[in-house]
């Protein structure tokens, strides 16, 4: 790729993968997940992982994804058995509790079974990452965990509940916390990774949820009061189109704006996690502004619009592109000092969060 | 034989640099470092096609990687395990035909799905369809409205639709939709709002007689197990693909039934010597004007039923020229009916 090439050899990562290296992947995953009825899409994610992290540079060498479609499978299948088929059952019994004409023990049931959930999302995340670096290896050597993500799920659950406490506005603090608990939990060789994100850094660009409101109606008001003037206060038939447009046109602003500012909130979460990760002598930095994260966004949906749909089979690789081409790491690697990790290897992949539906990082 | 390759011995991250010397079935690394192996060539691990660069794994040891900066002479590369490009199977006999054997099997077992739960259906025992019933819906619709002579006037009504059933539960409650279901374990349940919107006890029994078709060929059974084997079939899709794939599917099913239920509607009429035009005037009316008709049939291939215009024409036409029909209620009855929740307030009481 001739873009940023002088940037690309000054960083510590580098992705030197190709759309059409990947294409024939992407097409033929997509074949077999369909003819099989979903079941390869397991083997097709870790076929995609195996060539993202092939052609991902860190300082000499290549990046290697061991993870196999087995594994993401039991791990799905287990998820299914522990998770599913309990939940299908509570249902089933909470439905049938409420056509009883209870249903103020269902909504007390249902309350529990939300705890419940968002405790197993704490779990499915912290191990979906411990997977992750478990089966990335540079230089022969894997990342991983010692611990389970049980004491990690707690956390996530009261730090989680008391996050959306004060309208929300402990969310930083939840989020910026539970990166730094996830992460100091885990290592790379015999590596502690430690990371001390702080909710100060990212609070400002998360306040901009509370003011965007604010601004809206000020300005909206202005607007009207100005229509008000310059038309009389007589309403006439266009007048009432006029509101339902100007009506059309708040919403889309609004929830538009609404997604502007998550990115930005996101795009500074992301830079302050990352930016203050360190892994021995290393420190990692993370480039991309607001402004790329909107690039990559609009992009991915341009792509699924225009292809019908299709171009959805690209995404995790623009993904992953993006992630690598704007992730930086400073200072050195012993390499005499980089021993094999002896953290326990988990049997089987990311079946919980594939159930959640949620991103690892 | 010898070559020159790199290793990582997945103990260390520097990497050994040396020769690789072929003794049968073994091989060993002499490098500066005081050399490594021997290794056994069978236990090499099979490299995978899309990695670029080929290296080998090493069966027991993670993170052992074997590699050669130049393209290994053919008595090595003869003992290297075969790339991995789909995966084992699908590998052994080529993707095409591994795509096309697939395909097969694929519609094999989701045309086996869609066709099994009518069998299995009709398999479960009704005593156990009963009990499944009252598992999952309690005492729903028993306790609902119970005007003396409202009951009376649905005993007679049922009686009147469909003589020969023994054991039917019909129940009211008084619940402001205009809806009838029917709950497993064949209970048919009439919410009050139905009785409302209805102007006369024929078109009552067309539902009626609806319903009972849906108790007679076990369609709620029939739809739960279909539901159950569509959730685990479509299990390995993405969440969004398989949620709509499902309901398409189901709810292809579910208008067939429908139809079908009407079709059982229309006999027992006709055995009653009701009149079906009632019943076509209420989904007449149902339907609205043209204008929500032709939404209606735009939005058919995903509504659970079929569109209320053809419904109505399916009950017209069904009336037997020159029959004579009787009112499925009398005055009086009828009256009992409409009444039967009199007293009792639309809203759901709220309890622990």
């Amino acid at each position: 790729m001739a873009r940023g090439d002088a940037a690309e050899r000054d960083s510590a990562f580098g992705f030197g993968g190709t759309w059409r290296e990947y294409a024939p992947i992407a097409f033929t995953n997509l074949l077999l997940t369909i003819v099989t009825l979903g079941i390869y899409s397991f083997w097709a994610r870790a076929r995609t992982r195996r060539y993202l992290w092939s052609r991902t540079r860190f300082i000499d060498d290549r990046l290697e994804w061991t993870g196999t479609g087995l594994e993401l499978f039991l791990g799905y299948l287990l998820a299914i058995v522990l998770f599913f088929v309990p939940l299908g059952i509570i249902q089933f019994v909470l439905q049938g509790v409420v056509l009883r004409g209870h249903p103020g023990a269902a909504i007390l049931g249902a309350a529990i079974l939300y705890i419940g959930l968002l405790y197993l999302v704490g779990v499915a995340i912290f191990r979906a990452l411990r997977y992750r670096l478990s089966r990335t290896f540079w230089h022969g050597i894997r990342g991983g965990s010692d611990e389970q993500g049980f004491g990690y799920a707690g956390q996530y659950l009261w730090r989680t509940l008391v996050g959306t406490l004060a309208l929300g506005l402990m969310i930083p603090w939840s989020m910026t916390t539970l990166w730094n608990r996830r992460w100091n939990a885990m290592s790379f060789g015999p590596l502690r990774f430690q990371a001390q994100a702080d909710w100060r850094n990212v609070f400002g660009r998360f306040l901009l949820f509370y003011l965007w409101p604010i601004v809206l109606f000020i300005g909206l008001g202005a607007i009207g009061v100005m229509g008000l003037t310059a038309g009389g206060a007589t309403p006439t038939g266009g007048g009432g189109v006029a509101i339902v447009l100007l009506g059309l046109l708040f919403v889309s602003i609004f929830y538009g704006l609404l997604g502007v500012i998550a990115l930005a909130f996101y795009a500074a979460y992301f830079r302050e996690g990352v930016g203050t990760l360190t892994l021995g002598g290393l420190q990692f930095g993370f480039t991309a502004r607001t402004k790329d994260f909107i690039l990559l966004f609009l992009g991915n949906v341009a792509l699924v619009l225009v292809t019908l749909g299709i171009g959805y089979i690209f995404v995790p690789y623009r993904n992953w592109a993006f992630f690598i081409r704007h992730l930086e790491a400073y200072g050195e690697v012993v390499l005499e000092e980089l021993t094999q990790s002896t953290t326990r290897e988990p049997g089987q992949g990311e079946g919980l969060l594939d159930a959640f539906d949620v991103g690892a990082f | 034989m010898e070559t020159r390759a790199w290793l990582y011995d997945g103990q260390t991250a520097l990497p050994r640099t040396g020769v690789l010397i072929d003794e049968g079935d073994r091989f060993r690394l002499e490098d500066a470092r005081g050399g490594a192996g021997p290794f056994a060539w069978a236990d090499l691990l099979p490299p995978h096609a899309d990695a670029g660069v080929a290296s080998y794994g090493l069966r027991g040891v993670p993170g052992w990687r074997l590699g050669f900066p130049d393209p290994p002479p053919a008595a090595i590369a003869a003992k290297l395990p075969r790339g991995q490009t789909y995966g084992r199977w699908i590998d052994r006999f080529g993707l095409w035909p591994a795509a096309l054997v697939l395909a097969l099997v694929a519609s094999a077992v989701v045309w086996g799905v869609l066709q099994t739960p009518a069998l299995v259906a009709r398999l479960v025992p009704a005593s156990a369809e009963r009990r499944l019933g009252e598992l999952m819906v309690g005492d729903f619709g028993r306790n609902g409205c119970r005007r003396p002579e409202g009951q009376a006037a649905l005993q007679a009504l049922v009686r009147r639709v469909a003589p020969t059933e023994r054991d039917l539960e019909v129940h009211v409650v008084a619940v402001p939709m205009v809806n009838a279901v029917t709950l497993p374990g064949g209970r048919i349940v009439i919410f009050s709002g139905l009785l409302k919107a209805a102007k006369s006890p024929d078109e009552v029994a067309g539902v009626l007689g609806h319903e009972i078709g849906h108790v007679r060929n076990r369609d709620v059974t029939e739809a739960l197990v279909r539901q159950l084997g569509l959730s685990v079939l479509l299990g390995g899709l993405d969440g969004n693909v398989a949620g709509y794939t499902s309901a398409l599917l189901s709810t292809a099913y579910s208008r067939s039934a429908e139809t079908e239920a009407d079709r059982y509607s229309q006999q027992l009429l006709r055995q009653a010597a009701v009149s079906p035009a009632a019943t076509a005037d209420f989904f007449r009316r149902l339907g609205g004007g043209a204008a929500k008709g032709r939404t209606e049939r735009l939005l058919s291939y995903v509504a659970s039923h079929p569109v209320s215009r053809d419904r109505a024409q399916a009950f017209d036409a069904s009336a037997t020229r020159g029959a004579t029909h009787r009112p499925a209620l009398d005055a009086t009855q009828w009256q009992a009916l409409r009444t039967i929740c009199a007293g009792q307030s639309e809203k759901w009481d709220f309890r622990f």
